[in-house]
């Protein structure tokens, strides 16, 4: 695979890959890389041990993470208003259509390597109701939201905070969380959702609920752990 | 555990990856469940505290959405690509929070190896055992400094300074655990 390095080389290779060097030599070393195949070969080989010394299992993250992830990507391929069941049923369709788009994608992205497709939804007026349903650390809540009206209702089950309030969040592709108020968890509530939020509701976005002082968060932006989070979907 | 496996299980990770490069959602969410839970042990390594961790994990994973298309099979595995990139970012954040004290290390080699013995780690793969292996059969103290350059983003230079030895000193030293490794893992 690779031609015998000297062993200065090889050492040099190693040490690029687990960042033992730095400023020029680094620099040199670097650019070593795009014109000197076994060299490449060697730091390639020693990128490989540095990762497996991340020999630990692992462990996983709050679903949490994967929401916020979500909410700062970028819209693109999938169509967010799309809802999880006419997605599935396009999945089954058959691996035609994958394979087809699949092209499709390859294409574009040999024409233009450096740019992702992005196909920003048209902000079309939404009419029919939404709801969300929020799982994770404690209890369970839902919410309707009503885009004609602008106003929503929540409920919690099982979300006792003792001396905190639960407020709700709507956290869209920008992945700033608008508030959309202090909930009441122990009856279900009806609100006029702030104008900042109801302006970014719609299907696909996600829904959290933050643990903030009674009365809520003082800053505007979450202060406390996001304990449940849910997407907005159509009925 | 054959290798046919895992190697059946990389080529689909690599595949999966190329197509989060094309812009594929579905494919990114894949990626995802396959591997936060790994990459998240990487992040919790750097930065133990979980809200730290998370918020690198999170940084990764959209430098991973943007990045995907730079990554070449041909140089190295899926795997590997996604833990350095991992590292780099959860070294970058450790090291830029500019509450990172690099602390002194110990070099006797009577110093515990803090890593999983390699005979318990049943769970991980090939590479990943041949390389605990190996890097047992260094000294305690030379393992446990190639892994803080690692995992601190440490340099010589600093390794030097936080064990208070001339910098020729830890270099030699570390060159000859690395050629030691080296001939160990060929």
């Amino acid at each position: 695979m690779s031609a015998e390095l000297s062993d200065d080389d090889e050492l040099l290779a190693a040490e690029l890959a687990f960042g033992l060097i730095d400023g020029g030599e680094r620099g040199a070393a670097e650019d070593r890389l795009g014109r000197d195949a076994g060299f490449a070969d060697a730091h390639a080989r020693w990128q490989a041990y540095a990762a497996a010394m991340a020999s630990d299992p692992g462990e996983a993250p709050r679903p949490s993470v994967w929401s916020a992830i979500e909410a700062r990507l970028p819209a693109n391929d999938v169509a967010p208003a799309r809802a999880s069941r006419t997605s599935l049923r396009w999945w089954q369709a058959g691996t035609l259509a994958a394979s087809a788009a699949a092209i499709v994608l390859g294409v574009v992205a040999l024409q233009k390597p450096q740019t992702i497709v992005v196909r920003v939804p048209v902000a079309q007026p939404a009419s029919a109701p939404m709801v969300a349903v929020l799982t994770g650390k404690k209890g369970i809540v839902t919410v309707s939201f009503d885009p004609a009206s602008g106003r929503m209702t929540s409920a919690a089950n099982g979300l006792d905070l003792g001396d905190h309030s639960p407020q709700l969040w709507v956290i869209p592709a920008d992945g700033k969380p608008r508030s959309m108020g202090v909930m009441n968890a122990s009856a279900p509530g009806w609100a006029k959702v702030p104008e900042t939020a109801s302006s970014v509701m719609a299907a696909g976005v996600t829904l959290a609920v933050s643990v903030e002082p009674v009365g809520g968060s003082p800053t505007g932006q979450p202060t406390g752990p996001v304990i449940l989070t849910g997407k907005l979907t159509t009925t | 555990m054959g290798s046919t496996n895992s190697d059946m299980a990389a080529a689909s990770l690599a595949a999966t990856l190329q197509r989060v490069g094309a812009g594929d959602r579905a494919a990114f969410e894949e990626v995802y469940r396959r591997t936060s839970v790994k990459l998240f042990g990487v992040c919790l390594r750097i930065l133990p505290v979980r809200q730290e961790a998370e918020e690198a994990l999170q940084e990764a994973y959209l430098s991973v959405w943007r990045r995907a298309g730079s990554f070449d099979g041909t140089k190295g595995s899926a795997m590997t690509w996604l833990i350095t990139l991992t590292r780099n970012r959860a070294v970058d954040r450790l090291r830029g929070s500019g509450k990172f004290a690099a602390g002194p290390i110990e070099l006797a080699d009577e110093v515990p190896d803090p890593a999983p013995a390699a005979s318990t780690m049943l769970e991980t793969g090939e590479d990943e055992r041949r390389l605990a292996y190996c890097l047992d059969t260094l000294g305690g103290g030379d393992a446990q400094l190639i892994r803080t350059a690692f995992f601190e983003g440490s340099t010589y230079a600093e390794l030097a300074d936080r064990a208070s030895t001339p910098l020729g000193t830890i270099k030699s030293r570390i060159r000859r655990a690395l050629l030691k490794l080296r001939d160990c893992l060929r």
